[in-house]
């Protein structure tokens, strides 16, 4: 078990090089979402003032979604990353090591998770400057839970399109994916207020209830009531696409 | 000089024809974009001060397409430059042409999926119940300020690749494609924009590009935001062809 | 010692899409301690069948076993007991030789405490112990190779694959590699190499395999497969305004069997000792009143015996041939 987690750790802390021996390599994955956050709410700021919006203002309501959104980016970038892996035969040297298959994914993608907590400080810090008001530590942690569990569904789904494709040039593929994902919810309005087709799909998304698990605190208290889906749907969307991803990876060479 | 421009804007023409996968993010991200923003915020048209409309999504189309011909803009950057990277470039140059037309060619070709860019989003537009407002006139000159628009940005984009020299540095240029959208009326009316956005919208010329697109569809033909529009489209072309052109031959000095 | 193959493959296949067949049919065996050279042009199915032998591939066919696992059902087995360096050397540039050699060794379960102990003696075993600390992305292309080489033996494998090791290098890098290869295959290590590179399969290989078209076509050690296809023999060019090869046939009867060219002035002469004999055949020749302008003493090569299974060249050849 131990040697499985030292492979885990050691392959994470690899991933984790680009942001701290590439200069700027970083900088837009981290910048994005906080630019958005500010665009959007720069430009559609008033529709807050529409009956039926909950929040106090529409900056309030659209954090979440970046904290979201920056989760989505990261997840995207491991599989890139993992299709540049491929193209340049790395890839070939992680499948004739001994290492389990599960062990080698989970290795991959583990970085995904800690790389999410850097947009997403970023926007925290940027949205307090901006007015938006501190929701709370058990809110806080609650998003940082969830922000870690996206960015790792998002990463094995963005695994599964790298090891179809082998190729970056999949990478639009990757992002479009957890750009879907993420906006294709109540992410611009409280449900009541979105288009019939709209509110349809974000009944079925599973991200919605993570959106709504994170949007507590900076919108409304903490409840149990919205907690629970939002775990829940995290720990689905893990467990489905963690599995396809292994899957996946045990038909390499097919 | 105009025959090789023609041979060149050809040559990228078939190129992107052979390689629909990297045309295709010019108008799924937009087109992804604008279903999110109507679905979203289609209620918006009901804010005092909100131009009447026939819908959220006769409004968005605009600024969808203003999106789409940024970002095709920044496709022809990355084209050129990895023209450069690869030794493609320094072949053009190398051979009798005159070489204006390396530029040329590359911004013409632009000025054509320009063009299908905007027809697509009318398409788009038409198919999911918005209305030209402004008949075939309208049409047309949404498509004239779309081209003209388009042409600009593929300019700016060559120019920017012609500096940079590698695809990456171009492709960094992408989220400032939103951000300078951000603060322009191409979304949401200038009136309804945050402050500064409100103030830095009336100098970004993307407003009146985005307007004078707007305008043929939510209303009939009104002379001023098409002027503008034209004028801001006719502006930004001019002096970006000038600017990549003033690129190239930096670039050729220095080789 | 087990006497069982190192390697051995049955009737193995590979069939991609559409109906391609890279690999046909191959049956070897490759005992314990043995260098395999495994030669072929591109295209011949050489990387498809190292990919097999390595689990980067399932065979659709036959079946294929290393050090006794077989690689479609016992994939871990076989990786844990094999070190692959493949053609393209893939190195994480931003990372430190040391780093990744620990990488290495942490992906093959060597026990913590052990780590930083065992990348320390591959990496000063290649000659790489000043550049260790130095990101892979500043080394040059043999320095990569010998990199390459250490993390495929980090875990002191059983059997060692190498993809076309030496393609590439200058001529030194490739003399220090192959003095390695030696030095492993002394060590007990089973070495299966492929190649374009005559000299090297020579130099090296106890054995030869040749593969076209996905099928072997020949195998056997390096002289033997030479000697099947003929004895040295000695090219001679006659000089004068008037060559009698025909004289020259008469003259040289005595030293063994000579066959003049329709040009009338070269023969070629089959001789058992071609070196000593070369004195023997000048003098002879000069007593016939014949005038030598050259002769030369030309032993089959593989190439040679390549091209009489498939009527091609290797391209290797062709490459060492050129001149410089």
């Amino acid at each position: 078990m131990s040697r499985n987690a030292a492979m885990i750790w050691a392959l994470a802390r690899r991933a984790l090089n680009e942001i701290t021996r590439v200069p700027g390599a970083a900088v837009p994955g981290v910048l994005a979402p906080t630019i958005f956050m500010v665009g959007l709410s720069g430009v559609f700021g008033q529709a807050a003032r529409l009956p039926g919006f909950d929040a106090a203002d529409f900056r309030t309501f659209i954090v979440p979604v970046g904290l979201l959104q920056g989760a989505a980016f990261t997840g995207a970038a491991t599989g890139v990353n993992l299709a540049r892996d491929i193209e340049r035969g790395w890839f070939d040297r992680l499948m004739v090591c001994p290492a389990p298959r599960t062990t080698i994914l989970l290795g991959v993608v583990a970085s995904a998770a800690v790389r999410s907590l850097l947009p997403a400080t970023l926007l925290t810090c940027v949205a307090f400057a901006l007015g938006v008001d501190f929701p709370g530590v058990p809110a806080l942690l609650l998003t940082i839970v969830l922000i870690m569990a996206l960015a790792t569904a998002i990463a094995f789904y963005a695994v599964i399109i790298a090891l179809r494709f082998r190729t970056q040039q999949a990478a639009p593929l990757m992002q479009m994916g957890g750009f879907i994902a993420v906006l294709f919810t109540a992410a611009y309005a409280p449900k009541a207020l979105l288009a019939g087709w709209l509110s349809a799909v974000a009944t079925v998304n599973p991200v919605s209830p993570i959106l709504t698990g994170v949007r507590q605190g900076f919108v409304g208290d903490v409840t149990w009531h919205d907690t629970w889906p939002a775990l829940l749907a995290s720990a689905c969307l893990l467990v489905v696409l963690g599995s396809w991803a292994v899957h996946r990876l045990g038909r390499v060479g097919d | 000089m105009i025959r090789t421009s023609l041979a060149l804007a050809r040559r990228t023409l078939l190129d992107a024809a052979r390689r629909p996968q990297f045309l295709a993010p010019l108008v799924i991200f937009p087109s992804l974009f604008l279903a999110i923003n109507t679905g979203g915020l289609h209620r918006s048209t009901d804010l005092p001060g909100f131009p009447h409309v026939g819908g959220f999504l006769d409004f968005q189309l605009a600024a969808a397409m203003t999106q789409s011909l940024l970002l095709g803009g920044v496709a022809q950057g990355i084209g050129t430059a990895l023209e450069i990277e690869s030794g493609f470039f320094d072949r053009l140059v190398a051979s009798p042409i005159p070489r204006v037309s390396i530029v040329l060619g590359r911004i013409l070709a632009g000025a054509v999926i320009a063009l299908g860019q905007v027809l697509y989003f009318v398409a788009i537009g038409l198919i999911f119940g918005a209305s030209i407002a402004g008949g075939l006139p309208g049409l047309l000159i949404v498509l004239a300020i779309g081209v003209l628009a388009g042409t600009g940005f593929c300019a700016l984009g060559v120019m920017i690749a012609l500096r940079a020299r590698n695809a990456s540095t171009v492709q960094g240029i992408f989220p400032l494609v939103f951000v300078v959208l951000f603060v322009s009326s191409a979304f949401f009316p200038r009136a309804l924009l945050s402050h500064p956005a409100d103030w830095i919208a009336s100098y970004n010329p993307l407003s009146y590009i985005a307007d004078g697109l707007r305008d043929p569809i939510i209303s009939s033909v009104s002379l001023q935001p098409v002027l503008e529009g034209l004028a801001a489209a006719a502006g930004v072309t001019a002096a970006f062809v000038a600017l990549a052109v003033a690129a190239l031959h930096g670039r050729l000095r220095e080789a | 010692m087990s006497t069982a193959p190192a390697i051995e493959t049955i009737g193995l296949e590979r069939e991609f899409g559409g109906g391609l067949k890279a690999v046909k049919g191959i049956d070897l065996a490759v005992a314990p301690g043995e260098v395999y050279g495994f030669l072929g042009p591109n295209g011949a199915g050489k990387t498809t069948t190292v990919r097999m032998l390595v689990t980067l591939l399932r065979p659709t066919g036959g079946r294929a076993t290393i050090a006794g696992f077989d690689v479609a059902t016992q994939p871990a087995d076989v990786r844990r007991r094999i070190g692959v360096a493949l053609q393209e050397a893939a190195l994480d540039l931003l990372m430190t030789g040391r780093e990744l050699m620990e990488l290495q060794a942490t992906l093959h379960g060597i026990p913590r405490r052990a780590v930083a102990e065992r990348a320390a003696d591959l990496i000063g075993r290649v000659g790489l112990a000043n550049a260790a600390e130095r990101r892979v992305g500043t080394y040059s292309g043999g320095m990569r190779r010998r990199l390459d080489l250490a993390m495929a033996l980090i875990h002191a494998p059983e059997v060692l694959f190498l993809d076309e090791p030496t393609t590439g290098l200058d001529p030194t890098s490739r003399t220090t590699l192959w003095e390695e290869v030696r030095r492993l295959r002394d060590e007990g290590t089973t070495v299966f190499m492929t190649t374009q590179y005559l000299e090297e399969a020579d130099q090296l290989a106890d054995r030869v395999g040749i593969i076209s078209d996905g099928l072997l076509v020949a195998e056997g050690t390096p002289a033997a497969l030479k000697a099947e296809i003929g004895a040295p023999h000695l090219d001679i060019t006659l000089g004068g305004e008037a060559p009698d090869a025909e004289a020259a046939r008469r003259a040289l009867e005595p030293y063994g069997a000579c066959r003049p060219a329709p040009d009338g002035a070269h023969v070629s002469l089959q001789v058992a000792d071609g070196a000593a004999a070369m004195a023997g055949v000048v003098r002879a020749l000069d007593d016939a009143g014949l005038l030598v302008e050259g002769i030369e003493l030309v032993r089959p090569t593989l190439d040679d015996v390549f091209l009489a299974k498939t009527g091609e060249h290797l391209e290797g050849a062709a490459e060492e041939a050129a001149p410089a």
